[in-house]
């Protein structure tokens, strides 16, 4: 694999990426326009946030189901937090996210202390933390922020929306990350082999919970933008983040089976997600159609891996 | 020379095949004894703070309203015990009451209405199936992209209005032959005949084989990937019978995805004693999970606990169920 | 009882191999083996580790399928598909590591996959929890409840179940892969009369072992394979326990292994009675700079177990470890490699390697805080110290540094692993097989290596199924049986016969103790 293939998939896929972009600007004058672009960073900043985590954790050869109930019940602890409790705004989202990065610990904590599978893990900690959510909210929804809040969400910096800047600070930090570090270098390494790893002294099970616990962040990080986005905190905000943040990833280039993959990869794989969403419904056609065509490309892109990694071996 | 036959006769000792029935039950439906406590409980605790709690329409509501779950369990049981799981069912069930319920008020018999959900839930999971078990790809994912297909192309399609005048014979869920309500005949039956299937045939035993130990399954000679395959099929099968009970108890279907209900589905199989690592359980179990689950949501209401708690609650016990089971696993000394 | 005809049958061979060879890509891994087995007989199967037992064994199961050659059964050429035909033949097999479905009963262990059956392809569970009884009974495991589920039974009882399982196929040929590398004393002896049993019956064994008492105990004649060749078949009473041992280790010598002069200093490692689990009992020994300590020890003597837990792998339960004079506890590999140690794993692929990624990402993965001081890699010197290890070592790789190491010769990802350990400046290298799957010029450069690092003062501990390597090499050679220090024998006194003789020996009773 190694650098030449990755940056094959990646090459391709930015390809795609282009040709759709272009497609799309025939398609409809209201898609290129300086606009329409920004607005859609603004609306792909919170799958973006959790996908670029997502990489991480899939690299290590998991998953986290659970991001979606992390980013929903965040969302409701910032307004419990702030309404019920009294906290000032800032310290009620702050520690919204505390409560959002221990639950990404806990997921940490479950796999590697007790061996569950990822997969099992944060899929009932996915039930858990919505549940929490619920009957903390118990369905009442919390409006009538400070309008200081909406700047994050509603707001631009220098004309680009604010969470976009926090976006694009993310995504550096995590290309960093991954590809210039020892962390990084050991996140590689124990998803392609995690007994070599283990052998060659790298802390495998502390890397494991470090990642989750990121991936807890990026998602409560996540929720407390998207609560200033629309002005509201609901209990079901997030259903389904999980699916998008998984297909971005898997279009991305990274193997769902561990050891490989990149942030820009990941970034590219938004991009052409978000651009798709956006071009159907310029098109005329509902959310909910695109959510066919994400689970289309989700498994017709593992069927392209997998059919072009069988043919490598 | 059939040297080893012969050779068996030798042995002098009385054959000791039999042990104390209570102790058989213990060891071998540990999990299910203990739910069955559980729902006895429950039921007398929240009986005697509650007695409407126990009043006829009320345990019918349970029972009744909640059997499609339980039936759908059934076939997510024995995707688990093959190591796989599915997360698509909830999203499989809402398509196929949709399908069923149009059907039903086009005009078509309602054995076409009743039929087309078994056959369109079995051809579905042929496709998710073969992804996993030929092409390899893992359950979680295929799943994933096809709960967002199914989902998807509902509300898309159907806009998500309601479907109602459903003909009065196509309400199968509303029979009452013995004077009980169909669906917990159906329940009842189904889990019965799935469990003596899993028990007494070869085929339903070696789906604990593969799912327990896929290396000494192949050393045995048992081929995995059509057994999963079809497992998929008759989960499909069985899901869309579970539409059937669904989109028949009420006189509209709403043309969304009960929201969850994969998740309900899941949890019962696991906390009826399904092992998540695969390899072990039985339908019985899960059936009786449903149950509780059921048991408890309906509780909650009666001790004036708000139902929004009703999944954390849930979400709480698979995670429990989940460590005790690894914990459980986990090698002696 | 057998009459005269009955006799005469069983001379002749029921299983006959003939000239079978078989590959796995480049690897030849069985070279025109020929072997058979009689009704009634046990017949012993030796050799170390990639001697080529395994893949014959899986041949002859049905699992593989051989490249050339025939196999007869009973003078008739057959080829198995599955492990099905091979049961349909009479032939099973009771694998080491047991094949057995831990949540189902010891009855449907048994008969999963040829269960009795009723009308409509019922299973019949009253016949067949009768039939497991009977056969159980017939193995004399009156203690063992046909109900019970697997995973509450102790190894010993489970390879009953298999042994069950086996002859529930009405098994003519019997393999037993190891039987018994896990059982306590008292279980062998019980395992032992089962299978003279087997024997009285008719039936014919294939026994694969490394100890030696069982095999003079059991076996009627022995064969020996080493490197995919069938070196010798002759009857147990042509045999002893030294030339088996000399067959079995005794390559040709392709060339001389020279350990260079080098000046033995201060001690680096000392080891108290040392214990973790069955197979490393009571370890002591004292290890110097510049010194190379040989282990010696057939497969399940304890000799991989002893550096796992060295290396903080599998962690002593007790004992004392001192590195550089200073007690330390070493729970993980980490805390071993800050200490000073590196360990070259025994198996390459799996523990030593990322293949996957490239030479300069492997060489560097063991010293990363070296790389990176901060954070961040510095990839610069990175690739600097990956072009001088290669350059060092002599890696072959035509891509260079960037070349994922699947991609290389067993040689060449060796010399990665060991450069790899090399780049934490330890002080103590614990080598595991170091030349198992190597052709013979990189052999050579890597035993010059260990001279080399040897005579800069770096201790060595070196494990190894070779006799002439360990012979070569060592200093000193720590000989372990059963887990257990059966002898440590200097330079001057190690030949084939001392050592060899030490690796069958029983330890001295608890002296120690």
């Amino acid at each position: 694999m190694s650098l030449r293939t990755l940056l094959r998939h990646e090459t391709i896929l930015a390809l795609v990426a282009v040709v759709l972009l272009v497609a799309l600007a025939f398609q409809s004058a209201q898609f290129f326009t300086g606009a329409n672009l920004l607005n859609q960073g603004r609306l792909m900043t919170e799958v973006g946030l959790v996908a670029i985590i997502m990489t991480f954790v899939i690299i290590t050869g998991g998953i986290d189901l659970s991001v979606g109930s992390i980013l929903g019940l965040t969302a409701i602890l910032t307004g419990v937090f702030w309404q019920n409790l009294g906290l000032p705004l800032m310290a009620a989202a702050g520690l919204a996210i505390a409560v959002g990065t221990f639950c990404g610990f806990v997921n940490g904590f479950v796999i590697t202390r007790f061996g569950v599978p990822p997969l099992i893990a944060t899929l009932a900690t996915l039930a858990l933390y919505r549940g929490l959510a619920e009957g903390i909210s118990q369905a009442r929804s919390v409006r009538g922020y400070p309008d200081w809040f909406y700047v994050l969400g509603q707001g631009n910096i220098l004309g680009v929306p604010t969470q976009l800047w926090i976006l694009i600070a993310f995504a550096i930090l995590a290309s960093v990350l991954l590809a210039a570090t020892r962390i990084g270098r050991s996140i590689y390494a124990i998803g392609a082999n995690e007994v070599a790893a283990f052998f060659s002294g790298l802390p495998v099970n502390r890397t494991k919970i470090a990642v989750y616990t990121a991936s807890g962040f990026a998602a409560a990080l996540a929720g407390v933008i998207f609560v200033s986005r629309v002005s509201t905190t609901r209990s079901d905000m997030g259903t389904g983040l999980e699916l998008d943040a998984i297909t971005a990833v898997v279009l991305g280039g990274t193997s769902i089976y561990g050891g490989r993959g990149s942030v820009i990869g990941t970034l590219i794989g938004l991009v052409v997600i978000q651009s798709l969403k956006n071009g159907l419904s310029l098109a005329g056609i509902k959310a909910e159609g695109t959510a066919v065509l994400i689970g289309l490309m989700l498994i017709g892109a593992i069927l392209m891996t997998t059919a072009f990694n069988k043919r490598r071996a | 020379m059939a040297v080893l036959s012969q050779a068996s006769t030798l042995s002098t000792r009385k054959p000791q095949n039999s042990r104390p029935f209570i102790a058989r039950l213990m060891t071998d439906y540990g999990q299910e004894c203990v739910i069955i406590a559980a729902i006895l409980l429950l039921f007398v605790a929240v009986g005697l703070y509650n007695p409407r709690f126990l009043s006829t329409s009320n345990l019918t509501t349970i029972f009744s309203g909640n059997a499609y779950i339980a039936v759908a369990a059934i076939g997510m049981s024995m995707v688990i015990i093959t190591g796989h799981i599915d997360v698509s069912v909830g999203a499989l069930i809402g398509v196929l009451a949709t399908i069923s319920g149009t059907l039903a008020v086009s005009g078509y018999p309602v054995w076409v209405a009743w039929g087309a959900p078994i056959l369109l839930g079995m051809a579905v999971n042929f496709i998710v199936g073969w992804l996993v078990a030929f092409a390899r790809i893992p359950s979680i994912v295929v799943t994933l992209g096809m709960m967002s297909i199914l989902r998807g192309g509902l509300i898309s399609i159907t806009g998500g209005t309601w479907i109602s005048g459903l003909p009065k014979a196509f309400m199968i869920a509303q029979w009452k032959p013995f004077g009980l309500p169909f669906p917990i005949i159906a329940m009842v039956v189904l889990t019965l005949l799935a469990a003596w299937w899993m028990r007494n045939f070869p085929f339903g035993r070696s789906l604990y084989a593969v799912g327990g130990n896929p290396e000494a399954a192949k050393a045995t000679g048992i081929s995995s990937e059509r057994r999963v395959l079809a497992v998929f099929v008759i989960h499909g099968a069985i899901a869309g019978i579970a539409t059937i009970l669904f989109a028949t108890q009420l006189q509209v279907i709403q043309s969304t995805v009960p929201p969850n209900l994969e998740l309900t589905v899941i949890t019962a199989a696991v906390i009826g004693g399904v092992s998540i690592l695969g390899g072990s359980g039985t339908v019985i179990g899960s059936t009786l999970a449903a149950i509780l689950f059921a048991a408890i949501g309906s509780a909650l209401i009666f001790v004036n606990v708000s139902a929004y708690w009703l999944r954390a609650v849930i979400g709480g016990l698979i995670l429990i169920t989940v460590l005790a089971d690894m914990i459980r696993r986990r090698p002696k000394k | 009882m057998a009459s005269n005809f009955e006799q005469q049958r069983a001379l002749e061979p029921y299983v006959r191999l003939a000239g079978i060879s078989k590959s796995f890509g480049p690897v030849k891994v069985l070279k025109d083996v020929s072997f058979d087995v009689r009704p009634g007989e046990i017949h012993a199967l030796l050799g170390e580790n990639g001697a080529g037992k395994s893949t014959m064994i899986k041949i002859l199961s049905g699992l593989y399928q051989a490249d050339g050659g025939v196999m007869e059964i009973e003078g008739q050429p057959m080829r198995f598909a599955t492990a099905k035909d091979a049961n349909a033949s009479g032939i099973a097999t009771v694998y080491q590591e047991l094949l057995l479905f831990p949540e189902l009963t010891v009855a449907e262990n048994i008969f999963l996959g040829h269960y009795p059956q009723k009308a409509m392809g019922r299973i019949d569970w009253t016949a067949a929890r009768a039939k497991a009884r009977e056969l159980l009974d017939s193995l004399d495991c009156h203690d063992l409840h046909v109900d019970t589920r697997i995973a509450t039974l102790s190894v010993a009882q489970r390879q009953r179940v298999e042994i069950a399982k086996a002859l529930s196929h009405k098994a003519r040929i019997l393999i037993m892969d190891e039987p018994t590398a896990s059982l306590t004393e008292k279980d062998v002896t019980r395992l032992m009369e089962v299978v003279r049993s087997l024997k009285a019956r008719g039936v014919g064994i294939i026994y694969v072992s490394h100890r030696m008492p069982e095999i003079f105990a059991l076996a009627d004649r022995v064969s020996v394979l080493r490197d995919g060749m069938m070196i010798d078949t002759r009857d147990i009473t042509e045999a002893d326990e030294a030339t088996l041992v000399s067959m079995m280790v005794g390559r040709s010598i392709e060339q001389l292994f020279p350990k260079g002069e080098a000046k033995i200093g201060e001690p680096v490692l000392d080891v108290s009675k040392l214990n973790h689990g069955r197979l490393v009992q009571n370890i002591s020994f004292t290890l110097r700079r510049g010194e190379v300590l040989g282990i010696a020890g057939l497969v399940g003597s304890g000799r991989t177990e002893l550096a796992l837990t060295l290396f903080g792998i599998t962690p002593a339960t007790s004992g004392e470890i001192r590195v550089k004079g200073k007690p330390v506890s070493i729970r993980t590999p980490r805390q071993a490699r800050d200490l000073g140690l590196a360990y070259v794993p025994e198996d390459r692929g799996l523990q030593g390697l990322v293949k996957s990624m490239s030479i300069n990402e492997n060489l560097s993965m063991a010293a990363l805080d070296r790389i990176a001081p901060g954070l961040f890699l510095n990839f610069a010197e990175e690739a600097r110290r990956a072009v001088e290890a290669v350059k060092r070592l002599g890696v072959r790789a035509r891509a260079g540094i960037h070349q994922p190491v699947g991609e290389l010769s067993g040689g060449n990802q060796q010399k990665v692993v060991i450069a790899k350990w090399l780049e934490t400046r330890p002080d103590i290298l614990i080598l595991d097989e170091p030349t198992r799957g190597v052709d013979v010029g990189a052999k050579a450069e890597i035993h010059a290596m260990m001279s080399d690092l040897a005579a800069k003062g770096l201790a060595i501990i070196m494990i190894s199924s070779e006799l002439p390597e360990v012979i070569g090499m060592s200093d000193r050679i720590l000989v372990m049986n059963n887990g257990q220090v059966t002898g440590m024998i200097d330079r001057a006194d190690a030949t084939p016969e001392t050592v060899g003789g030490a690796m069958t020996a029983q330890a001295k009773s608890k002296e120690a103790a």
